[in-house]
């Protein structure tokens, strides 16, 4: 016999097959009847975990074993000291209202132990509008920061010394004019370029699957971030020219594996433009960065970073790069927002914790941890001290920084790395034999997956499948707590911003501002690298809004086609009463009204989150609604037209991002104006509880916040529908 | 069936809706709020809505009639939402006012469905000059014929000059639909593998116009070998009426080529047809067609929806199974009860 065939040597090194049957033997007696052979968790990866892992599991993992950080292919880090020698960088996403607010609060963070900066830019400035515009009248300074000049950006970097401060932008649409402006604000703060740290997020292909803020059709996109990729190599070595980010995908519902290997083609799509643009792997590969959403599912966020690392070193080989770093994935992580509840909002503190030690124990290099009251609005002060707190207080007083990849090894967290990697690879390869990320995301294929996939979590939650504490289970009833929130006056932000543009616009010299303009076009139309054609333009004061039109002019304004689905909802939900009554309820109402109920789902505003709308019409139709679906990016007037003319029942607006207190009002009174007065008005998402009472006086008869589940909200609607019906 | 045996239902409409001449007036004068609803009563199932949209129909009937009717029929994913924006974007430009009725098939079990179509007609669902609507096939056999006649009508005395009818071309009402516009177009594109297959020969036959959309980068040249395709098999699909052949043109409704060319087409076919055969008594033969169509709905309807009669069918159905009775000799029974009753 071979003394080192296989079978012998698992016997050898694992566990005896006699000391398991003892084990197996009390679980089974354990367990009461039920079968062990059952006894699993499926996860929405559909990995299979069981219930108990030993030495056995390690076998043929040598590859994933032997391994050690800051060496090819990094899956115990891509540094070798890690955090034992510089911890990561904690760095909150934020901004707000004008530029002199969000400065003060940047100035405050960083005196607290906050060591990086990460800029939230408001709607109108990541789809290219200036806050006069006016499509945006209910998006400015709401969800980030109003920026329109190079003097907003002067002003929200103000007594930050560039040089020094790592600075991270979210910034996909715009991407240009905003880069431009960051990097004049500094030459004028007298910091020159080379020594600029920090990251533009610069991920399109994302957005054309999940977030939406984009400004330009894909080819022209594309050619833009290769630019950026292109101009940054050349003059600006310490700055990261991408941040490849699947964040957005598991906010929009995704499982963790469609999350990382989405994420993971998208890196290779753009690697392949930088080569078409003539770039050497090696000048651009080690600066381009990650950014991933660690959620409430623990182990697997951990194998999930293990494995993003392994993978991108071995996908990046076909490369040929022969500096090591181009192999090695860095990234940025930041707690989970779908996980946040409205319900309970202080058990949102404990989530974000838990959260945030995953991603630690993954391995992240920077961390943004969640806020508690952002699933009611943006962080007030007090939240913005907590969630700060937690990463301070993990890093400080835990000890986790004292180990690199403390779990590796582990019996459970090395098998699960390992299925993570080969399901991961598989997704990868579907996407790959469609012809890559930039053919699968024209085709609509990875947003259709990831709304799959977000559409079978919804019903899991509202069947509590999966429990959430305090809105499936525990629920509070008598919680009625008073939580100080954040307020922007959105209408004083518009009108300061104006002020400022006026001024900017008298002062300027137009000749100037013209002729950089019309370079701009001509570079567009030609091949001249448009970043160092937007920093003439902005140096000579041009706005953000002003760029970003020709550039439309040149390359036309994207229009995303939306593809639904029916069936995957509703099909869940066989046996589930609360989701038969409303079938009953509107097969009733249509018997009484000679017609189905009809909706109309719409987004109102620059918000381009369409995950809520997205399930929603899908679960709507499956209980039997006519559901209409809105274009994104629509004004009250709009969708009120669409709402006459289909002669919806109700329009039920989705609303993520704090534009409904300007837009619903205005939709209402626009149905009023002409004659849909009987028109129900719903809105579902993201509400503040001090909008509730505002929403309500301006006619909204339901206000649906996160976490409700669908059936439920479906009830209500087809309920107070058969009310107004009999009373009419 | 709603409050129809109710002797005061029409009162009751009335003042729910409004009166049959307030409602009418307020049609023609253009109201949006008023179309859309009355589109809504015509399209109920419920009797009552049905008599009552009727009503107002039969008053503004005068106003109708003053429309182009197209109709616009393909696959699913050939684009048809964006030839509509497009090619009704170019006609709103031209000073025209455009209606499009778009029938949506997608019922799922519950009966409910999803009508996205708006959603790829932005810029025409913004202008002032349009009035979309979709609808939902439901589930009434022969619903989308006089729902969509009707929708059609309405909207002519509305003052829309251009009404174009979108149905997706995998069923049988593009037959219907044929029956009630002028012009039939049919939308075909490359990259869907067998493509002849891909389309029921029925449709060909109806086509007046076929558009092979989508010729634009790199499936330019494949369109184009699809344009010549379908000009040989069409001489052999469908004869010559009215001294009309069907042309084969293609377009890229995503980049705006093609479409002048489309519509100086149109033209000529509707200046053609117009000499060949009035367009008006065209339509009164449509409209012939249609009474003698509901004629046998309502029929249809009457018999399978009375009880007595049902029973007898399954009394008969029995004696046919077991071969004691001819169908033919069944049916022959049934009916000369039904008219006895």
């Amino acid at each position: 016999m071979v003394r080192n065939s296989s079978i012998e040597r698992k016997i050898m090194s694992g566990i005896s097959k006699k000391l398991f049957e003892e084990w197996r033997e009390i679980a089974q007696k354990e367990l009461k009847g039920k079968d062990l052979e059952n006894h699993f968790w499926i996860t929405p990866e559909e990995i299979r975990v069981k219930p108990l892992y030993t030495k056995d599991d390690l076998n043929g993992l040598n590859d994933q074993l032997e391994n050690l950080p800051g060496l090819d292919p990094f899956l115990r880090g891509p540094r070798a000291t890690m955090y034992t020698n510089k911890p990561w960088t904690i760095r909150q996403y934020a901004g707000f209202s004008t530029a002199e607010e969000s400065n003060e609060f940047y100035k405050q963070c960083l005196e607290n132990g906050q060591t990086g900066l990460s800029v939230a830019f408001d709607l109108a400035t990541h789809r290219g509008y200036d806050s006069d515009h006016p499509r945006v009248s209910g998006d400015v300074g709401k969800a980030g920061v109003a920026i329109d000049t190079v003097e907003d950006m002067k002003i929200l970097f103000n007594k930050i010394p560039l040089d020094k401060m790592s600075v991270s932008m979210t910034m996909n649409g715009a991407v240009l004019p905003v880069l431009a402006g960051y990097i004049v604000a500094a030459e004028e703060q007298g910091v020159s370029k080379e020594y600029l740290s920090g990251t533009i997020q610069n991920d399109i292909l994302k957005e054309f699957m999940v977030r939406n803020t984009y400004i330009y059709p894909p080819k022209e996109s594309m050619r833009i971030v290769s630019d950026i990729i292109s101009f940054t190599s050349k003059n600006m070595p310490l700055y990261n020219s991408i941040s490849i980010s699947g964040y957005h995908m598991q906010e929009a519902g995704s499982t963790l594996t469609q999350e990382l290997a989405y994420t993971l083609a998208d890196g290779i799509e753009y690697v392949r433009a930088a080569l078409d643009a003539g770039l050497k792997v090696d000048d651009f590969a080690p600066r381009l960065s990650f950014f991933f959403c660690t959620g409430m599912n623990f182990f697997m966020e951990v194998a999930k970073l293990r494995a993003a690392r392994f993978i991108w070193a071995k996908l990046m080989k076909q490369f040929n790069p022969s500096d090591p770093r181009s192999l090695s994935l860095r990234t940025h992580c930041q707690t989970s927002g779908v996980s946040l509840t409205s319900q309970d909002p202080h058990n949102n503190i404990i989530r974000t914790a838990y959260e945030a030690f995953a991603a630690v124990l993954g391995g992240t290099q920077s961390l943004h941890t969640n806020a508690f009251d952002e699933a009611l609005a943006l962080p007030s002060e007090l939240s913005s001290r907590i969630a700060r707190n937690t990463q301070l207080i993990l890093l400080e007083e835990t000890g986790v920084k004292e180990v690199i990849d403390p779990l590796a090894g582990s019996y459970y967290v090395e098998n699960l790395t390992k299925e993570f990697i080969d399901k991961t690879l598989l997704l990868i390869q579907e996407v790959e034999q469609m012809g890559g990320m930039t053919v699968a995301v024209s085709e609509g294929f990875t947003k259709f997956k990831i709304e799959e996939s977000a559409a079978k979590r919804q019903a899991r939650v509202d069947k509590n499948e999966e429990v959430i504490v305090g809105v499936n289970k525990y629920i509070n009833e008598n919680l009625n707590e008073e939580i100080d929130l954040l307020v922007v006056d959105n209408k004083k932000v518009i009108s300061k911003q104006i002020q400022k543009l006026k001024k900017i616009k008298s002062e300027r010299d137009n000749n100037q501002v013209n002729l950089a303009i019309e370079n701009l076009k001509k570079g567009a139309e030609s091949n001249y690298n448009l970043l160092s054609l937007s920093i003439e333009a902005i140096r000579a004061r041009a706005t953000i809004g002003e760029i970003s039109k020709v550039l439309e002019d040149v390359f036309s304004r994207h229009k995303a086609i939306s593809k639904s689905i029916t069936g995957v909802y509703g099909s869940a939900f066989s046996e589930d009463t609360s989701f038969n009554e409303a079938q009953k309820k509107v097969t009733n109402f249509a018997k009484k009204e000679g017609r189905q109920p009809r909706i109309l789902v719409a987004k109102l505003g620059q918000d381009g989150h369409d995950r809520g709308a997205k399930i929603i019409a899908t679960a709507f139709a499956d209980i039997g609604f006519d559901v209409d679906i809105g274009p994104l990016f629509a004004t009250p007037e709009e969708t009120s037209k669409q709402a006459l003319e289909n002669d919806v029942h109700v329009v039920g607006i989705s609303s993520q991002a704090a534009g409904h207190k300007t837009l619903v009002p205005e939709l209402i009174e626009s149905l009023k104006e002409n004659g849909g007065e009987k028109i129900m008005v719903v809105v579902g998402g993201i509400v503040p509880p001090g909008d509730i009472e505002d929403l309500k006086k301006a006619g909204v008869s339901a206000i649906f916040g996160p976490g409700t589940p669908i059936t439920d909200s479906a009830n209500q609607v087809i309920d107070m529908l058969l009310k107004k019906n009999l009373s009419s | 069936m709603g409050n129809f045996r109710n002797r005061n239902f029409l009162h009751n409409l009335e003042k729910e809706y409004g009166s049959i001449k307030e409602l009418s007036n307020k049609i023609v004068s253009g109201d949006i709020r008023t179309l859309s609803r009355c589109i809504t009563l015509s399209e109920s199932s419920r009797e009552d809505h049905q008599f009552f949209s009727r009503k107002v129909l039969e008053k503004v009937l005068p106003m109708t009639g003053n429309s182009l009717r197209i109709g616009i029929s393909g696959p699913p994913g050939v684009g048809k939402s964006t030839f509509i924006e497009t090619f009704g974007t170019f006609l709103i430009e031209k000073g025209r006012r455009i209606a499009v009725l778009a029938v949506d098939p997608s019922s799922s079990k519950s009966g409910g469905s999803i009508l996205g179509d708006k959603t790829r007609m932005e810029r025409l669902a913004q202008s002032e000059n349009a009035f979309i609507r979709p609808s939902p096939a439901g589930k009434t056999l022969g619903g989308v014929s006089r729902h969509t006649r009707e929708a059609l009508l309405l909207c002519e005395a509305s003052g829309y000059d251009t009404i174009i009818v979108e149905t997706v071309g995998v069923g049988q009402s593009e037959a219907t639909v044929s029956n009630m516009i002028d012009i039939f177009l049919l939308l075909i594109s490359p990259g869907s593998g067998d493509e002849l297959q891909g389309i029921k020969r029925g449709i060909v036959e109806l086509a007046d116009l076929i558009i092979v959309n989508k010729a634009d980068g790199s499936l330019k040249s494949e369109a184009e070998n699809i344009a010549r395709e379908y000009n040989s098999a069409v001489k052999l699909l469908r004869p010559t009426i009215n001294n009309w052949n069907t042309r084969v043109v293609t377009c890229s409704a995503l980049e705006n080529i093609g479409i002048e060319e489309i519509w100086s087409i149109t033209e000529e076919y509707i200046q053609n047809f117009d000499n060949e055969k009035n367009i008006s008594s065209h339509r009164k033969e449509q409209f012939q067609k249609w009474l003698r169509e509901e004629i046998t709905q309502n029929l249809n309807k009457q018999i399978y929806s009375e009880k007595k009669i049902n029973d007898l069918i399954e009394l008969y159905e029995e004696k046919v199974l077991i071969g004691e009775v001819l169908p033919s000799a069944a049916a022959y029974e049934i009916v000369k009860k039904f008219l006895k009753k």
